[in-house]
């Protein structure tokens, strides 16, 4: 019931800001697209770059797109609205009002995926989505909207949230399996990288539009990142001595 | 009934509130009086559980007060100093997300967010958003979003600061009318003749400690129920006398300028806060 309270919020949210979040979500990708894939014309492994660079980027937007949606909105219901009090006084248990986040953020970020492959539509021919590619970017969506719960509670000012952005998100975009295979990175500096969930939910979504089946170690990977990532924000919410 | 039992709370080496122990009763209006920086905000946020207590514990109708204890926060409602509400959301959004997180049947939510919001006067304002209320209807949206859910305690941190005096009369007949009701009224004010005219009882907190515990007239009383003000060199200087005889002698002997008078629990408070600053 709480976690149904909580996603009614965010659709409050969202369609409030409809054309601004729709906006937001196509800008970026569409010019990397435009940059990377239609104006520097290569090939990576006997293919089209574009068909490299579609799967990395709609991982990239689930990620961007989840994490955005919940580190902006909490950092500003704690530190300034201070709306998280109402929550925190209310019988809703607190276990789902993360929950809730957790799934608000998610779907969030498949939204952002949905208008990238809608966009792709005319350079994605041969390229396969399907369910399995909607449960990885779902995935993916939840690790990262679970992120920015965490990195929300540890914000210390409103301006904290645009620094976590700089800081995690961006260099995550450029080095994780998006742009360029992570094969390519040298020993040590690769293990580190490829530990990351980006680069597991590009690797998975890349598999699948390949027609592959995609490595089930990069499941593990992201359900692992989710329940350490989960079970600190549990921690935090119900344990933090001042929220 | 709200026990609060050697509630303490740091920040750091900042000791906020220090080892506060008293009993609320059921129905009471009770009132939390202090300085600035008292401790009475960070009481109220440890009783709504935003902040949790370095020591000591409080409890709700005997069972103790955590973030997982629900069916105690089922019973409390608060109304912050700060606005605490989703600037973007209107005044209908805000009324329909405090009584889905109280898990209040929809339509109890409407029908009740109509009356309250009507009796308020803001009915014509439902579709506007917090951001563009002005302080006073973003103060009477917080007391609506509070009835909203027909609360048995109602913790208010200083509800009627930036209110002119007419505005704050008709605040003042509004909790009398919702402490009829046997609601448990907590409230924090620096307005002193607020407390006097509402609350049962009042704590006088200071630096974080308790100064004083008990009802408006037994604390005059107990300070002196006549006050002699002497304008000196030095300033004002109020005298106080349980014996309205002997305030009558000390003013014959006093300075042109001075004046007896009622003593009020403004006077208390200033005593008891003006001691303590001097002890520093």
């Amino acid at each position: 019931m709480g976690i149904i309270t909580v996603l009614w919020e965010k659709w409050v949210e969202f369609r409030r800001d409809f054309y601004k979040i729709t906006v937001a979500a196509m800008i970026s990708p569409l010019m990397y697209l435009i940059i990377f894939g239609l104006g520097i014309r290569t090939t990576s492994h006997g293919e089209p770059y574009i068909h490299f660079l579609v799967p990395g980027l709609v991982a990239m937007v689930t990620m961007t797109g989840s994490f955005g949606a919940i580190a902006q909105s909490m950092s500003v219901q704690r530190l300034y609205e201070k709306a998280l009090d109402q929550v925190m006084v209310s019988p809703t248990p607190l276990w789902q009002f993360i929950l809730g986040q957790i799934i608000g953020g998610s779907l969030r970020g498949l939204y952002a995926a949905c208008v990238i492959l809608v966009l792709t539509i005319p350079v994605r021919k041969g390229l396969i989505f399907n369910g399995l590619s909607f449960a990885v970017m779902l995935l993916n969506g939840a690790v990262f909207a679970t992120l920015a719960l965490v990195l929300s509670f540890l914000a210390k000012t409103y301006s904290d949230a645009p620094r976590f952005n700089t800081y995690i998100i961006m260099p995550m975009s450029f080095l994780c399996n998006t742009f360029f295979s992570t094969e390519e990175m040298p020993d040590g500096f690769r293990q580190i990288i490829e530990i990351l969930p980006l680069s597991q939910a590009s690797g998975m979504i890349r598999s699948i539009s390949g027609g592959e089946a995609p490595d089930a170690a990069g499941f593990a990977v992201l359900f692992a990142w989710l329940a350490l990532l989960g079970s600190i924000s549990v921690y935090f919410i119900y344990r933090r001595k001042n929220l | 009934m709200i026990e609060l039992k050697g509630l303490k709370k740091n920040f750091g080496d900042f000791t906020a509130v220090d080892g506060l122990s008293f009993t609320i009763e059921t129905g009471e209006f009770f009132g939390l009086l202090g300085p600035n920086g008292a401790g009475k905000t960070t009481t109220i946020s440890m009783l709504s559980t935003v902040l949790l207590p370095t020591a000591g514990e409080i409890y709700i109708d005997g069972v103790r007060l955590t973030r997982a204890a629900t069916e105690q926060k089922r019973k409390l409602a608060v109304i912050t100093q700060e606005y605490s509400m989703r600037q973007d959301m209107t005044m209908n959004e805000v009324m329909e997300y405090q009584g889905r997180l109280y898990y209040i049947p929809k339509k109890q939510i409407k029908e009740k967010s109509r009356e309250l919001l009507e009796f308020a006067g803001l009915s014509d304002y439902r579709r506007r958003t917090v951001r563009h209320l002005s302080g006073g209807m973003k103060r009477k949206l917080m007391i609506c979003r509070a009835l909203l859910i027909e609360p048995e305690i109602l913790l208010l941190d200083e509800p009627t600061a930036g209110m002119d005096a007419l505005s704050r009369r008709r605040m003042w007949n509004l909790l009398r009318q919702v402490n009829n009701s046997n609601m448990t009224v907590l409230l924090t004010t620096h307005y002193i003749e607020e407390a006097e005219a509402l609350c049962d009882r009042v704590a006088m907190i200071n630096r974080g400690q308790l100064q004083k515990l008990d009802s408006p007239k037994a604390l005059i009383r107990e300070l002196g129920e006549f006050t002699v003000d002497e304008t000196g060199q030095e300033g004002m200087i109020s005298t106080h006398f349980k014996d309205r005889d002997d305030a009558i002698r000390y003013l014959e002997h006093a300075g042109s300028d001075s004046a007896m008078r009622q003593t009020t629990l403004e006077d208390v408070f200033i005593e008891c806060a003006g001691k303590r600053i001097a002890e520093r």
